[in-house]
């Protein structure tokens, strides 16, 4: 299950963080294809945002062929995404590497540097989200 | 009305309930203490009446009986205090069963109408099932039979009490006495009536709910104050006339007086008798012939009443009518769809 | 297309004849379904605006339609709760609930009145007048979401709630929404208390409509602009420009695509009401070109 938690304040548009929130979850593997999403009143209730900013989320997502609407049933995940599910093999080495990069007297912004560097060289220029790019800027200045 | 939509197929159009909400039942919930506080009160003044009718009326009647028995004789007894208590209750209970209406005129103006303007609970009620047209129906309607059914009872009972002293007590009020003649017929239910229809309109006028009870009890009182200084013209009188040496005569309710000269005409009352030299002579140069007194005997008190009651219900509807319409032309309930 | 929610047609109000309008000329349309926020500063004409939706005070002119019929007809499927929560201080908790299900008879939901309340911790026996301020919030908007309404008009109806309930109250309007597909309008001078939850915007300033329409679409029809001192801004429509030193900053409604050597950027509601309530000159927007005008 998905537990949406919505960042007024990250200047991200709140339907795309639920897309990149549930995203993340099928990454992680908590959420598996078959899987229900949690139904738009009960995310509305739980986080207090509009109804329609949460369909117009899983219509993303379903645009995106990641989730699918069954009239009256709700909406069920596709397909996972990624290849890296919470139990994974890589999981497990990246796990180590942190483990050691502690153990070397790394604090945790040098490791939140050292790899936002190493995923630069190898996923670059990374989208923030799909669509309205206006709506997701910063300040101008 | 050219904004009416012209597509309107998708809302059920008659999601009405049938059943009517149940109002009354909250009315009296919400008035439960001044409905019981007012029942008390009721029922002690009816038991007053009572009392007052039966025992206290056959103490003093006796105690005059004996008074009167006496003559002049020094050494005689008699229980002065049973004829005092007798008038005492009696004095008492006329004014609460006078006062009723008032009252009524106070709490539908602070409490039926005014707090709840006041405080927006009637916004409340509005908007949950009952309309604004209904909510005042209500409030209109359980009230008056309540206040019909208390005023009838008392003023029916002040009537018992009244009639049992009749020839028996001697101080026993005159018919038309003041608050004898209108606590003891239809007045005190028809002025209950105008109280609560004035009580409801100041409240909704004035929205404010010290205001509404101050205003209310003021009008009532106006109103009453009219009806009785009016009253004697609005029925026919019945004229006596007699002659020079006695004065004008009748007894009952006198509207007016005079001396009538040879030609037939009507002139102001000089003077009162002719056995007195100096009214004598103004009389014979205004060629009187008779005294005469226009007034209402005793057997006009039913019409009077049933006049005076008549024109305090019409000012009562009168008011009920207009507190329906403002709120009708503040709600804007009125606007039917004209096509 | 359904019916409108709302269609109010050059309504106006004021309170007395020599009085000052507290509300004029005012015409928008909210299609069903939608959250609207009505936003404006205090006195701007917010709670006449509801208030004549509602049925409670009728227009001194124009008209308004309220789910496709006149506002007193609209009653029985409306909810509506006060700025100030009014309830009978008499009863208990318990009894302001049985009193709504009796007084909306067919349509009563007890569950959700039963919900809200319960959220608050209330105890049923306490008495309304040794209620908090949030306590009768909670109890007010329990009497108006039981009453299952297909629209429903709030003003003000966060104001006493504490940041906790406020965010649990909203859900459940929210849901209320979701599920009945419950039109719902809500008053607040805070803008930022609405701005996650509601997708349409009626701004009123000054007893007019100064904004109104999707929330999406008016951010999107305006833009932030910095650029050099003495710049020309048109035939852009400017809503707010401001310079300091050499720098000149602008809300814009852009007539056309903006020269590549401004910076530009999205304005929050929040920027979009102040900009808009700062400058009361500032040109309304052609109404959305809606399609139902010409019905005769």
């Amino acid at each position: 299950m998905v537990d949406y938690r919505i960042d007024r304040h990250s200047g991200v548009a709140t339907y795309v963080q639920i897309v990149q929130q549930t995203k993340q979850a099928l990454r992680l593997g908590m959420l598996a294809p078959g899987d229900k999403l949690p139904t738009a009143r009960e995310v509305v209730e739980a986080t207090a945002v509009n109804p329609n900013t949460v369909l117009k989320a899983y219509r993303e997502l379903e645009r995106e062929g990641l989730v699918e609407a069954r009239r009256g049933l709700g909406t069920f995940v596709r397909r996972s995404l990624g290849a890296a599910p919470a139990d994974s093999p890589l999981r497990a080495e990246l796990d180590g590497w942190a483990s050691r990069a502690r153990e070397a007297g790394l604090e945790r912004e040098d490791v939140a540097a050292l790899f936002t560097a190493v995923l630069e060289t190898h996923y670059p220029a990374p989208s923030p989200g799909p669509a309205h790019p206006k709506t997701l800027q910063g300040d101008p200045s | 009305m050219s904004a009416t939509p012209t597509i309107a197929p998708t809302v059920p159009a008659a999601a009405l309930p049938d059943q009517a909400p149940r109002q009354l039942r909250w009315l009296v919930r919400l008035h439960r203490t001044p409905l019981l506080t007012g029942t008390a009160l009721v029922l002690l003044t009816a038991a007053a009446l009572l009392w007052l009718g039966g025992p206290l009326t056959d103490a003093s009647a006796e105690a005059w009986q004996r008074y009167n028995a006496c003559g002049f004789s020094p050494d005689c007894s008699y229980d002065q205090d049973a004829i005092v208590r007798y008038k005492d209750v009696y004095n008492y209970t006329t004014y609460a069963v006078l006062a009723v209406p008032f009252l009524v005129a106070a709490w539908a103006g602070g409490s039926l109408t005014g707090r709840e303007m006041e405080s927006g609970t009637a916004r409340l009620a509005w908007t949950q099932g009952a309309s604004p047209v209904r909510w005042l129906a209500s409030r209109l309607a359980l009230p008056a039979v309540l206040i019909l059914a208390a005023t009838g009872l008392l003023a029916w009972l002040h009537r018992l009490a009244w009639t049992a002293a009749e020839g028996r007590v001697d101080t026993t009020k005159a018919w038309n006495d003041f608050g004898t003649f209108h606590a003891n017929g239809t007045v005190p239910m028809a002025l209950a009536l105008a109280g609560l229809a004035a009580g409801v309109l100041a409240g909704l006028l004035l929205r404010r709910a010290m205001a509404a009870l101050t205003v209310a009890a003021v009008a009532l009182g106006a109103l009453w104050a009219a009806v009785h200084t009016t009253l004697p013209h609005l029925w026919p009188t019945v004229t006596e006339t007699s002659g020079l040496r006695h004065g004008p005569s009748g007894q009952g309710i006198v509207v007016g007086q005079g001396v009538v000269n040879a030609d037939g005409d009507r002139l102001d009352l000089p003077c009162h008798t002719s056995t007195l030299p100096g009214c004598k002579s103004t009389l014979s140069d205004l060629h009187a012939v008779s005294f005469y007194r226009d007034l209402h005997p005793a057997a006009h008190y039913w019409p009077l009443q049933l006049v005076a009651s008549g024109v305090v219900l019409v000012v009562a509807a009168l008011l009920a009518y207009a507190a329906f319409r403002l709120l009708r032309h503040r709600t804007g309930t009125a606007r039917r769809n004209a096509g | 297309m359904t019916v409108p929610a709302i269609e109010a047609d050059a309504v106006g109000k004021r309170f007395g004849r020599r009085a000052a309008w507290a509300l004029r000329d005012c015409s928008f349309r909210l299609p069903a379904g939608r959250v609207c926020a009505v936003v404006g500063p205090n006195g701007a004409g917010k709670s006449t605006l509801l208030a004549i939706t509602a049925g409670l005070l009728a227009p001194t002119e124009g008209t308004v339609a309220v789910l496709g019929t006149d506002p007193a007809t609209a009653r029985p499927r409306v909810g509506f709760v006060d700025q100030d929560k009014p309830l009978y201080p008499q009863l208990t908790v318990a009894e302001t609930l049985r009193m709504g299900a009796d007084l909306n008879p067919g349509r009563w939901d007890a569950d959700t009145a039963q919900r809200v309340v319960a959220g608050g911790d209330l105890d049923p026996r306490k008495r309304i007048r040794a209620l908090s301020g949030g306590q009768r919030t909670r109890v007010a908007l329990a009497l108006a979401l039981g009453k299952r309404p297909e629209l429903l008009l709030l003003d003000e109806p966060m104001a006493d709630l504490d940041p906790l309930a406020r965010h649990e109250l909203m859900g459940t309007l929210m849901g209320q929404a979701a599920a009945h597909g419950t039109t719902i309008v809500m008053s607040s001078h805070v803008v930022a208390e609405l701005e996650d939850s509601c997708d349409h915007l009626l701004l009123i300033g000054g007893g007019r409509v100064r904004l109104a329409g999707e929330i999406d679409d008016l951010l999107a029809a305006h833009t932030r602009v910095s650029a050099p001192a003495g710049t020309e801004l048109a035939p852009h429509d400017v809503v707010e420009s401001r310079t300091t030193g050499r720098q000149l900053s602008a809300l814009v409604r852009p007539a056309g695509p903006l020269p590549g050597d401004w910076r530009t950027g999205a304005p929050s509601l929040e920027e979009l009401v102040l900009s808009y309530l700062r400058n009361p000159g500032a040109p309304a927007p052609a109404p959305a070109p809606e399609t139902t005008e010409a019905a005769a």
